[in-house]
C-alpha cells in the first residue's frame, strides 16, 4: 500500500499537487515509520512460540519421571518459573516497551506457573481435581495479566477461568462456581484500562470481547437449580444488555460481524424465543406459583441481569431515541411480561412469543433496509424462515398451506434482495 | 511508574514462589511428622492434562458408625481421628465438629448420612490421586486387579496424617510399593 502510494509521487509533483519537497518528506516518513504489519508478526510468533513451549513442558512434567529423586523432580519443574520470572523482570527493568517480547514471555510465564503447582501436586500426591488445580492457577496467574499489561495472559485467563466453572459446576456439581464469578470481576478492570480508557481496538479486544460475552453466557447456567424456568429470564437480560452495549459508543466495532456483543446477544435472543415459542417452557411454568420460583438461586440472579439491563436501555434511551434503538434491547423487558402472563395463561403467552418474534423479524429487515446493508436484511428474513420452520413441527397446518408459507417466504427473500441490489445500482 | 510497576512485579514473583513453596512445606510436615496409616483402597487409572496419569484410590475407612446422626449435614467440616484395626489398617475412629487438642487428625467435609439407625457418617478422603509415570498407570491397574483375583494378596495406600492435612506416600500390594512391583515385572520382561 505504501510502496503504492510512493510509486503517485512523481506524478503528483509533475502535476504541481506537491511540491518536491513534500515528496521528499512523504517518502522519507514511510522509510522511517517502523511496519505494523512486521511487528503484528512478530507478536503472533512471540505468543505462538510460548503457547507450544510452556505447553510441551507441561506436557513433558506430566509423564512423570519416577526415576529421577524427589529434590530433582521439584528443582526441575521450578526452572520454567524461574526463567519465566527472571525474563519478565529483565524486560521490566530494561523498561522494553516490545509488545512481542512482552506478550511471548507474559505467556510463558503463565504456563510456568502451571508446571510449578503441577510438579508439587504429583510430587505429594496433592488431593484436589481438576477444577480446584485451575483455580490455584488462574489465582497465581491474575498478577501477569495486571504487572506485564499482558492481553494475551488475559484472554488464557479468562479461557482458565471457564473451564474451571465448567469442572466445578456441569462436570462435578459441585456448587456455582463463586470463584468464577469473583475473578471475572477481577479481570474486568484489565478489559477496561486497556481497550477503553485508551480507545485501543486492535485484534486483542475483539478477542476479549468475544471470549468475555461466550464465557458469560456458558457460565451463567451453572445457576441452574430447581427453578430453571426464572433463568430464562437472566439470560434474555443479558442478552439484551449486550445489545445495548454493542449500540454504546465505546463498544462500537467498524463491522456488524466484527461486535461480538452485537452478534452474541442478538442470536441469543433469536435462539432462546425460538425455543420458547415451543409449548414445553410454558407448560412446565403454568403448574407453578410465582412465590415458588422465586424462593430459589434463579431468582436473585435473573433479578440483578434484568436490572443491570434496565440501567443500560435507561442510559441508551437518554441519547437515542426510542425508534432508534435496537428493538431486540426491549427483549428482557417484553419476556419478564410473558413470564407473568405464562404463570396464569400459557398458551397465550406461547402465542405472544410468536408475535413478537415475527417483530423482530420486520423490525430486523427494516433495520437492514435502512442501512442498506443485505446481512441485516437476509438475517431479518432468516427469523421468519426458522419461525415458520418451528412451527413445521408443532402445529396442524395443512401442508398445503405450509408449503405457501414457505413459496411465500421464499419469495420474500428473492424481492428483498433483489430490490435492494436495484437500490444500490440507483444511487451508484 | 516503573518503581511501581517493579515492586508490583516483586510481589508476583514472591507470592508464585510462596504458593508452591507452602504446599511442599505443609507436605513435608506431615510427611516427616505425621502418623502412618494403610487405607485399603481399589484404584482405577485416569488422566489429568496438566499432572499427567494416576490412579484413582476409593477407601473402605471412609464412614463412621454412629448410635445417633449428632445432626451431621452433609457438606460440613468434620474432624475425623483414625486408628488401627486389629490387622492394622486404619479405621476411622471418631468424629469431631472442633479441633482436637492434641493427637493427628484429617480436616475434612461430611458427604452424607445414612437415613436410618446405625447411623454412617460418610466423608470425604483427600488423598484420593496416586500419581504414577504415565506408561506404569495402566500397568498398576492390571497389577492391581491380578492381586484382586488372589485372596492373599492385600492393595493399601500408605497415608500420612498430620493436623489437619493428610499425604498419600506410596500404593502397596503386600507391603511392597506398586511402582516396585511394576519395575521388577518390567525388568522380568526385558
Amino acid at each position: 500500500m505504501n510502496k503504492n502510494f510512493l510509486k503517485e509521487l512523481p506524478e503528483l509533483v509533475r502535476a504541481q499537487v506537491i511540491s518536491e519537497d513534500t515528496a521528499k518528506k512523504i517518502t522519507a516518513y514511510y522509510k522511517n515509520k517502523p511496519s505494523t504489519s512486521n511487528s503484528r508478526l512478530f507478536i503472533v510468533f512471540g505468543i505462538l512460540g510460548a503457547l507450544l513451549v510452556g505447553m510441551g513442558i507441561v506436557l513433558i512434567i506430566a509423564h512423570n519421571w519416577d526415576t529421577l529423586p524427589i529434590t530433582a523432580k521439584l528443582v526441575i519443574g521450578f526452572v520454567p518459573l524461574f526463567i519465566g520470572q527472571a525474563v519478565c523482570g529483565y524486560l521490566i527493568l530494561k523498561g522494553s516497551d516490545s509488545k512481542s517480547w512482552q506478550e511471548g514471555c507474559a505467556t510463558f510465564l503463565f504456563f510456568a506457573v502451571a508446571i510449578s503447582i503441577s510438579i508439587v501436586s504429583q510430587v505429594y500426591n496433592i488431593e484436589g481435581n481438576f477444577g480446584q488445580f485451575l483455580l490455584l492457577w488462574m489465582a497465581l496467574a491474575i498478577p501477569i495479566v495486571y504487572v506485564l499489561r499482558s492481553s494475551m495472559a488475559s484472554l488464557l485467563f479468562i479461557c482458565g477461568i471457564t473451564w474451571h466453572a465448567c469442572e466445578v459446576a456441569y462436570f462435578n456439581s459441585q456448587g456455582y462456581a463463586v470463584w468464577y464469578w469473583v475473578l471475572l470481576i477481577a479481570i474486568l478492570p484489565f478489559y477496561y484500562l486497556e481497550f477503553f480508557r485508551r480507545d485501543n481496538k486492535n485484534n486483542f479486544f475483539y478477542f476479549h470481547s468475544w471470549l468475555l460475552t461466550t464465557s458469560v453466557t456458558v457460565c451463567l447456567g451453572v445457576f441452574i437449580d430447581n427453578h430453571g424456568e426464572l433463568l430464562m429470564i437472566a439470560y434474555l437480560s443479558l442478552f439484551s444488555a449486550f445489545v445495548i452495549l454493542s449500540e454504546l459508543k465505546a463498544f462500537a466495532t467498524n463491522r456488524v460481524l466484527s461486535n461480538a456483543y452485537l452478534v452474541v446477544g442478538s442470536l441469543g435472543i433469536m435462539v432462546l424465543l425460538l425455543t420458547l415459542s415451543f409449548d414445553w417452557y410454558w407448560n412446565e411454568l403454568s403448574g407453578t406459583s410465582f412465590e415458588g420460583v422465586a424462593s430459589g438461586v434463579e431468582f436473585p440472579v435473573a433479578a440483578s441481569l434484568s436490572c443491570v439491563a434496565g440501567v443500560l436501555l435507561f442510559i441508551h434511551l437518554r441519547t437515542t431515541h426510542f425508534t432508534d434503538v435496537n428493538s431486540k434491547s426491549f427483549a428482557f423487558i417484553l419476556f419478564i411480561v410473558l413470564f407473568f402472563i405464562g404463570l396464569s395463561s400459557p398458551t397465550a403467552a406461547q402465542l405472544l412469543v410468536n408475535v413478537i418474534i415475527l417483530v423482530f423479524a420486520v423490525s430486523t429487515i427494516r433495520s437492514g433496509a435502512k442501512q442498506n446493508h443485505l446481512g441485516i436484511l437476509n438475517y431479518g428474513l432468516l427469523i421468519i424462515t426458522a419461525l415458520i420452520l418451528c412451527r413445521f413441527f408443532d402445529t396442524d397446518l395443512s401442508f398445503v398451506i405450509r408449503g405457501l408459507l414457505f413459496i411465500a417466504v421464499g419469495a420474500g427473500f428473492f424481492a428483498a434482495n433483489f430490490y435492494m441490489i436495484q437500490q444500490r445500482k440507483k444511487t451508484e | 511508574m516503573k518503581k511501581f510497576t517493579t515492586a508490583l512485579f516483586l510481589a508476583m514473583c514472591l507470592f508464585q514462589w510462596f504458593v508452591p513453596a507452602k504446599m511442599i512445606y505443609d507436605s513435608e510436615i506431615v510427611v516427616r511428622d505425621g502418623t502412618p496409616y494403610k487405607f485399603k483402597t481399589q484404584p482405577v487409572d485416569p488422566s489429568d492434562p496438566f499432572r499427567g496419569k494416576y490412579v484413582t484410590l476409593n477407601f473402605e475407612a471412609n464412614a463412621v458408625t454412629l448410635a445417633d446422626s449428632a445432626g451431621w449435614v452433609p457438606g460440613e467440616e468434620v474432624y475425623v481421628v483414625f486408628t488401627t484395626d486389629s490387622a492394622g489398617f486404619a479405621t476411622a475412629e471418631s468424629l469431631y465438629r472442633e479441633k482436637p487438642s492434641s493427637g493427628q487428625y484429617l480436616k475434612t467435609t461430611v458427604n452424607y448420612i445414612t437415613p436410618n439407625e446405625p447411623f454412617r457418617v460418610f466423608f470425604e478422603l483427600p488423598f484420593d490421586r496416586f500419581y504414577l509415570e504415565e506408561s506404569k498407570a495402566s500397568q498398576a491397574e492390571q497389577v492391581y486387579w491380578t492381586s484382586q483375583r488372589d485372596s492373599t494378596q492385600v492393595t493399601y495406600g500408605l497415608v500420612s496424617i498430620g493436623t489437619g492435612t493428610a499425604i498419600l506416600k506410596d500404593l502397596m500390594i503386600n507391603d511392597t510399593s506398586i511402582v516396585e512391583i511394576i519395575n521388577r515385572l518390567n525388568a522380568g520382561d526385558e
